[in-house]
Formats: C-alpha cells, sequence, structure tokens
C-alpha cells in the first residue's frame, strides 16, 4: 500500500492545482480521480468573475465576496497569487493564458452563436477579446463535414444586437466554410480528429493555406476570424504561430462543446507540471471508502479487481465537484450527500429546487449547494467547527458560489486549490506522516 | 451458454445498461489510443454506449441485401484494442471497454472464426507445438520469407513481435524438479503460494518463473504450480467466448480447492491475473464461487510483494543497481485498479533510477499488434513511448506485461523484462555485497 502525505480526490482544475502546489512544497501527493472531467468539459479559459455588473475580474471579486457566503469572501485575496503562480507552469506545458484580473470584461462570441463574459483566456482565444473597432468585421470559418460548428448559425445569431448586450458588436458577421486536405466527403468528423491532424506539421501547413484562401475571397473578411476550437493538441503553439504567419487578420478559437480540445491542453500542462513536480495521477479510481480515525483522515481506499487499493494519507484534498462532477449526489427524498466523507452539506430545501426555472437569470439555488468550510478550507459543521483536521475542499464542491451564473468557478478553484495546499504544508510535519508510514 | 444467451444475460445488465449512464461527453474518445492515431476506428463511445441502441438488433432484424439482418450498422468496433482506457476515463462509470468486447464477441457469433482470430486465441496449443518443435518453430519465425507468408496466407504481420519457444515447458521442467527432488507436502498457505504462470512463462519466457520462484522462496514462500491451461484472455479479446469458458472452468477446478484453503495465487502475468480477477465474472458470467474465491485469492507478484512490504516481512536486502530503468505499465495493470506496485517497489532498491514512461498503451494489446491490419495503428499508438525509451539510453527498460515487453523490445532493441527480474539483480547484488563485506580478501573501499 503506497502512503502519500497528501491524497487529493479530483483531477479537474481545483484537484491539480492543490495537487502541483502542495508537490512543489516536498510532499509526496498521489492524485486519485474517477475520471476526466471539468477539465474535458470546459472551454479551457480562467473564469474569475463573469458578472455583468462588474468591470474586470478583480472588481468581480470583489462584488462576489461581498455575497453571504460567498467563497470569495475568505478566498478572494487568494486568486492573483494563485494566478500568477500557475501561469508558468502552464505556459511550461505549451499553455499561454493572455489577461489578468484587471482585464476589462468584455464579451466573447460562443460557438452556439452566444457570448460569454471573459478577461483571462487562452492565446488561442485572446483576440476575441478586444473591443470592436468601427467597421471591424468578423468572418466565421467553419469546415466542412465538422458538425459540432455551424458557421450560418453562428453568424446569424451573432448578427443580433442583442446578443452582445447592445453594446459594441462586430460591424458584420460573414459565414464560410472550409474543406480542410483529406477531409473532403467526410461527414462524422469529430474536434479531437481535426485538432491532432493540426499537430501535423505538413497537413496544417495545406490546411492553413486552404483556411487563408477561403477567408481572403469572403466578402466580410479584413477583421477577426474566428475557428472552432481545433488548433492542435500537442503543438498547440506551433498551430498558432502558422497561423499567425498566413492568415492576415487576428485568429481566435471559439470553444466547442465537449470533448473540449482547450480543456484537454490545459488538463494535459497540469498534468505534466505535477508530474514534473515528483506527484502521481491515477484515473480510473472510484473511491469506495475513506478511512478515518477520530477527526483525521488516514486512508483513501478505492476499488480494484477482487480487492480495494488503499493510499495512506497523512492529510486529503477533497476536490470531487459540484453535483455535474459527483462530489454532491441527489437522493430522491431531496436530499444532498457528500458522499465520500458523508461530510454536512448546505444546501437549499427540497421544496426550492424546482421552485424556479433551471435558467433563472438570479441562478438556480442548487448551484449554491455544497460544502461549508472555515478559511483554511476544512470543512465545519452547523456551528462551524472543523469536522476533520487533515481534510481540505477546493474547487466547485465549495458552497456558497453559483459558478454557472457568476462564471467564478476557476477562480474559486486555483484559489481554493492553492491556498488548501499551503494550508496543509502549515500543519507539523509529525501531522502530516501517517502513523507508521514509511516510503513504500 | 450461448452468446444469444450472454446477451439476454445478467452481463448486458451490468455492462450493457450501464450506458444509460453515458453523458455523450466523448471523455471516452479523447483517452482512447486507437482513435489518437487512426480514422478506422470512429472511438470508444461511437460503436459502445451510442450503439447500444442496436444491441437488440437480433429481435428487430434490420433487411440489407445480402445479408438476413444486422446487428449494428457499424462493424469498426473489431478496431479496438480492449485496452480499457475508456472505462477508466469515464466519470460516469460507464462500462465502455467491456460493452465493446461483449459487441464483438456478438458480431462474430455464429460464425466461424478467423483461422488467424482462432489461432492468436489457442495459445496453448500453439505453445505446445511451438515447444515440441523448438528449433524449427523459432527458425521459421525468424525466417522473412516464411513471415511473409504467414502474413499473406494466416494474416500475422511479418514485423509483428513474436517471442522465441522454449525447449521445454515450465510444466514438464517444474515435474522434472520435483520428480529429482521427490514429493514432498507442500507447505501450509503461509509459507507457500500457488503460482499461475501463465502461457508466457510455461511456453516462452521461463526465466521469468525462476525468477518468481527464487524471489517467493527469498521471502519465505515455496511455490506450488498446479497443472493449468490458458486464462483464456487471449480467446476473450477475440471474441470466442465459449472456447474461454471451457478454460476459464478448467483453471477454476484446479485453483479453487487451493483458494479455499487460504492459499494465495500469484501471477507474472498482468493480464492473466486480471482475467481472473475480473473477466472470468464481469465478461464470462461465471458467478459461482469457485470464480469469487479464486479471484479473491489471485494476486499480481508486484501487488503481493508491495503487500508483504506493508506488513514489514518483505525480505528488503536489495543491493545497489545504479542505472536508470525506463518503466511502462500496461493497460492490463491499470485495469487492476492497484497503482503502479512496480515503481514503489523500484524505490526500495538503492541506485536505481526508475522512471515512469506515461504513455497509455504499447500497441500491442495483447494479440491485436499482430495482427496484419493492426500492426501499423499498434505501432502508431506505442511511438512516443518507444521515442522515450530510445532517448533514455537506458541499458534496459521494464514491463509488467508480456506481450508489452516483446513489442517494446522489438520497437526499441532496448531488452526489456519483468520488474521481478529486475528485482533479483538487486537481491543478488544484495548478496555480492554482504559477501565483499564478509570476506576476508575483499578490497579495501569497495
Amino acid at each position: 500500500m503506497p502512503s502519500a502525505d497528501v491524497v487529493v480526490i479530483g483531477a479537474g482544475l481545483a484537484g491539480l492545482t492543490a495537487a502541483i502546489a502542495a508537490a512543489e512544497s516536498g510532499a509526496r501527493v498521489h492524485v486519485l480521480a474517477k475520471g476526466h472531467a471539468a477539465t474535458h468539459w470546459g472551454p479551457g479559459g480562467i473564469d474569475v468573475a463573469g458578472i455583468p455588473a462588474a468591470s474586470t475580474p478583480r472588481d468581480g471579486i470583489r462584488l462576489l465576496a461581498g455575497e453571504a457566503g460567498h467563497p470569495y469572501a475568505f478566498l478572494g485575496a487568494d486568486v492573483a497569487a494563485a494566478l500568477d503562480w500557475i501561469r508558468p507552469h502552464l505556459a511550461a506545458g505549451g499553455v499561454e493564458y493572455v489577461g489578468d484580473l484587471d482585464t476589462p470584461l468584455q464579451l466573447a462570441p460562443t460557438s452556439i452563436g452566444g457570448t460569454r463574459r471573459a478577461a483571462i483566456l487562452p492565446a488561442g482565444q485572446a483576440a476575441a477579446l478586444s473591443p470592436w473597432a468601427a467597421g471591424e468585421r468578423l468572418v466565421i470559418c467553419g469546415i466542412a463535414g465538422f458538425k459540432d460548428f455551424w458557421p450560418e448559425a453562428i453568424a446569424a445569431s451573432l448578427a443580433r444586437a442583442r446578443v452582445w448586450d447592445g453594446g459594441n458588436r462586430p460591424a458584420s458577421v460573414t459565414p464560410i466554410s472550409v474543406v480542410l486536405p483529406g477531409l473532403a466527403g467526410r461527414h462524422n468528423l469529430n474536434a479531437l480528429e481535426i485538432a491532432r491532424r493540426f499537430d501535423d506539421p505538413a497537413w496544417r501547413t495545406s490546411a492553413i493555406e486552404a483556411m487563408a484562401r477561403a477567408i481572403a475571397a469572403a466578402p466580410g473578411s479584413g477583421g477577426r476570424v474566428a475557428v472552432p476550437a481545433v488548433l492542435g493538441i500537442r503543438d498547440h503553439a506551433a498551430v498558432l504561430d502558422a497561423i499567425g504567419g498566413k492568415i492576415p487578420a487576428a485568429t481566435f478559437e471559439m470553444p466547442l462543446v465537449p470533448p473540449s480540445v482547450p480543456g484537454m491542453r490545459l488538463y494535459a500542462a497540469l498534468r505534466a507540471a505535477l508530474i514534473r513536480a515528483g506527484g502521481r495521477v491515477q484515473i480510473g479510481e472510484m473511491i469506495e471508502r475513506i478511512d478515518r480515525d477520530g477527526r483525521a483522515v488516514t486512508a483513501v481506499v478505492s476499488a480494484a479487481a477482487a480487492r480495494t487499493y488503499t493510499v495512506r494519507a497523512g492529510a486529503l484534498v477533497l476536490a470531487t465537484g459540484g453535483i455535474a462532477g459527483g462530489g454532491l449526489v441527489a437522493e430522491r427524498d431531496g436530499r444532498l450527500l457528500e458522499p465520500l466523507l458523508g461530510l454536512p452539506v448546505e444546501a437549499p430545501a427540497a421544496d426550492d429546487w424546482l421552485a424556479v426555472d433551471a435558467f433563472e437569470p438570479a441562478g438556480h439555488p442548487l448551484e449554491k449547494a455544497g460544502i461549508r468550510t472555515d478559511a483554511e478550507l476544512r470543512p465545519v459543521d452547523a456551528d462551524g467547527t472543523p469536522v476533520f483536521e487533515n481534510v481540505r475542499v477546493a474547487g466547485s464542491l465549495l458552497a456558497g458560489q453559483r459558478y454557472i451564473r457568476d462564471r467564478c468557478g476557476d477562480g474559486v478553484a486555483l484559489a481554493s486549490g492553492w491556498r488548501a495546499a499551503r494550508s496543509l504544508s502549515a500543519v507539523p510535519a509529525g501531522r502530516a506522516a501517517a502513523p507508521g508510514s514509511e516510503r513504500p | 451458454m450461448t452468446i444469444a444467451e450472454l446477451i439476454m444475460d445478467a452481463s448486458e445488465e451490468a455492462v450493457g445498461y450501464s450506458s444509460d449512464e453515458c453523458l455523450k461527453c466523448n471523455v471516452c474518445v479523447t483517452v482512447c489510443p486507437v482513435a489518437r492515431v487512426t480514422d478506422l476506428f470512429p472511438g470508444p463511445k461511437y460503436v459502445g454506449p451510442q450503439a447500444q441502441r442496436f444491441r437488440t438488433g437480433h429481435a428487430q432484424p434490420v433487411q440489407v441485401p445480402g445479408a438476413p439482418f444486422m446487428l449494428s450498422p457499424d462493424v469498426t468496433v473489431d478496431y479496438c484494442s480492449g485496452c480499457g482506457w475508456c472505462t477508466s476515463a469515464c466519470p460516469a462509470g460507464v462500462k465502455i471497454a467491456e460493452m465493446n468486447s461483449q459487441s464483438r464477441a456478438r458480431m462474430k457469433a455464429g460464425k466461424r472464426p478467423k483461422l488467424r482470430d482462432w489461432g492468436l486465441g489457442q495459445t496453448d496449443l500453439v505453445g505446445q507445438v511451438g515447444v515440441l518443435f523448438s528449433p524449427i518453430a523459432n527458425w521459421a519465425l525468424a525466417n522473412r520469407p516464411i513471415r511473409a507468408i504467414m502474413e499473406t496466407t494466416v494474416g500475422i504481420h511479418r514485423q509483428a513481435p513474436f517471442p522465441k519457444f522454449g525447449r521445454r515447458t515450465l510444466q514438464s521442467t517444474w515435474k522434472r524438479r520435483q520428480k529429482r527432488r521427490g514429493t514432498t507436502a507442500a507447505p501450509g498457505p503461509d509459507r507457500a503460494v500457488v503460482y499461475f504462470h501463465g502461457c508466457s512463462a510455461n511456453y516462452y519466457e521461463q526465466h521469468v518463473a525462476d525468477a518468481a520462484v527464487e524471489i517467493l522462496r527469498r521471502n519465505g514462500f515455496e511455490t506450488i504450480i498446479p497443472e493449468q491451461v490458458c486464462c483464456g484472455l487471449p480467446l476473450i479479446s477475440n471474441g470466442i467466448y465459449t472456447d474461454a469458458r471451457q478454460k476459464a472452468h478448467r483453471n477454476l477446478d484446479v485453483l479453487a480447492p487451493y483458494a479455499r484453503q487460504g492459499y494465495r495465487i500469484i501471477g507474472t502475468s498482468t493480464s492473466c491475473t486480471h482475467t481472473i480477477k475480473a473477466e472470468y465474472r464481469e465478461m464470462l458470467d461465471l458467478h459461482d464461487e469457485d470464480a469469487t474465491v479464486v479471484a479473491n485469492a489471485t494476486w499480481d507478484i508486484c501487488e503481493f510483494l508491495l503487500d508483504l512490504h506493508e506488513q514489514g516481512k518483505l525480505n528488503t536486502q536489495f543491493g545497489r543497481l545504479d542505472e536508470d530503468l525506463p518503466y511502462h505499465a500496461p493497460c492490463q495493470l491499470r485495469s487492476h485498479g492497484i497503482g503502479l506496485p512496480a515503481m514503489d517497489l523500484f524505490a526500495l532498491v538503492p541506485g536505481l533510477r526508475a522512471a515512469d514512461m506515461d504513455h497509455d498503451c504499447c500497441g500491442i494489446a495483447g494479440t491485436y499488434g499482430m495482427k496484419k491490419e493492426k500492426y501499423p495503428i499498434g505501432m502508431a499508438v506505442g511511438a512516443p513511448l518507444f521515442e522515450k525509451i530510445k532517448a533514455s539510453n537506458a541499458p534496459e527498460a521494464a514491463c509488467d506485461s508480456e506481450t508489452c515487453r516483446w513489442q517494446i523490445e522489438k520497437a526499441t532493441g532496448t531488452r526489456t523484462r519483468h520488474p521481478i527480474e529486475i528485482l533479483l539483480d538487486a537481491y543478488r547484488a544484495g548478496d555480492s555485497e554482504r559477501l565483499a563485506a564478509r570476506g576476508p580478501l575483499a578490497p579495501a573501499g569497495t
């Protein structure tokens, strides 16, 4: 049975951030996750606080921190430090981010023809963010045979003023579709398959030439170009370089439905940073139970063929996600449970679950459900007393955030992951090691 | 049980119905090593959970010219290598790889299997004949014209890695040794274990068995090697479930009495041990008490040694091995869900710099990468691993699974060994160190 100073459950942004930070501080870190999810489902940006009332992410943090029970009340100050700390790790994995907490929040057009408020995006999406100059045009460049991106539908929707909240928008939106080399006649392309082709230098050269020709010939060209987020996985930076030299317009990727290629790049960069720091990641681990001794967690037990697999844990970071990620489970009688440790869940009364529209602008009450913690991210009971000493909660499992409505999930994940690791490294060494543990 | 019965049986619920949990998020497609390199396989979601709506196709036949009915319009499921990454990565717990294996079996049900697929599944038969005629067989397998003919006629790729047959089987060697020593009653389950050698150690790699026996002895365990047959995995992989079930029953009949007495069953082939632990029940639907008691008694050897260490019972008198050791964790090991026990054991050896290559699959996937039409796919799947191993310039590499070792060795030219062979080196280095420390003639400073 291996032992780790810190076991992290969950391999999304929060879990991996916590794991990298803990491994860097010298802890032996073991990440166990049921599967891939958060990163592979998300658009790959870092949404800190995309609320309409905020001018910048920093402003958004301030506003959200003032809301009763929002995690930014105690985490808000850590977002900047966590962001500065993670950037070089991501850059080392080939994923550069543009924008910071003081970058004005702008409406970035999306691949379903809507807009989303963003400020910190990967380099490939960054050209979506500058304000539209008078007369500046947008071409939506689709790929023939690719069903997850419909240029005509996107363009028709983005031509409506209300999609842009009546504000600054492109002067025209023109859809085009390009047949890429070797893909003529294909009707079942997926984002991954195209992205992998872009990793091939020879293929991407001819593909980019085909795109450049079609864009130059489009009636609405000369401004910016939006393309589906398929510009390479392993070699994304090289694809961006190649495009920069060929397409004479600011080009940006639009994130797509899952599997999210930008999200996969983010995951790969995080995972690589963790491995460099000496951590271990195991995917496919269904946690069966967590052993405890009084108010301390001692081991994490997952299902294995014919028996169980135990990792002795000096400390535990629970980054299992919210309802979508399986960190919270809804019972038929209307209770929400935290299935691994049975932590007290802060949730709206069951009667309120169905009281509002799921897409209610004010946010669905269930969004705020989660685990209440103290400022050190230790889960607490109704009286505010920590339930476990060596457990930290990170990411969307934290109560009080509306990560869909307020677009604050990535900021909370980064700050809580980072804070959780720092808080655990402050635990005296004798406490962080399991009784009788030794390096296996 | 017939395949048709199998379809309607409990495994349908356990495996097929898990597609109800599918969110269509495509995470499984992102981790599929085969879809990563070829368009011939659209990815596990498309042929798995997405195609489950066709699973009762036999009851509502679709009439098409030339075929009485169709189970699914998509026959590309045969390009699934069975590595199991999709099941591991699924955030919703869908048993995708298992679903695809069953679909393959259904697709092939009622048809006579291809000679090649049948032959690759018959590892016992091939092994016995091969060992019997080993000089000729080994010559033939190394002979280019013969391999070219094999490729054209049978469909086994001419470049596919093939091990050398041993001069005799482990079973016969062991019986001779036992006869020489005279029969003694085996010690109880606290001082002996049962060894499941699998086909590789029986027919090709007796040195792995020798290493296992010696390491077990150094840890206070005698080895019992009962008569046994192929675990059945090559048959399962080739969609021939009925024969696989026969193999399983023969093994369970032999192993269950030992398991009931408390003996642990130790294997050096991660894929065999995984088959016994999981696939007899999950894939072959053997839910009797024998299958459970044997599964619970079965251990991968590195898992077993690490467990001994956990109890403070592992002999850790390892000497220094001053070398870089690239390590590849086979797909089947990941399916065990036991972490990387070999890496944890390597960490106990002074000087040994073992590095997990952190690559999904070497591409061979049992017999998949040996097939003519799949060999290039397998090589492309493993290419990044081969590059990493070559770039390490290490003298040797380690991997728990035999077909992966053959694939890596063939593709990289780097000698690739079972982790326990490395550990045995370390024990022997420890012997030499202690001998040198004791020896009056030992030169100072060594």
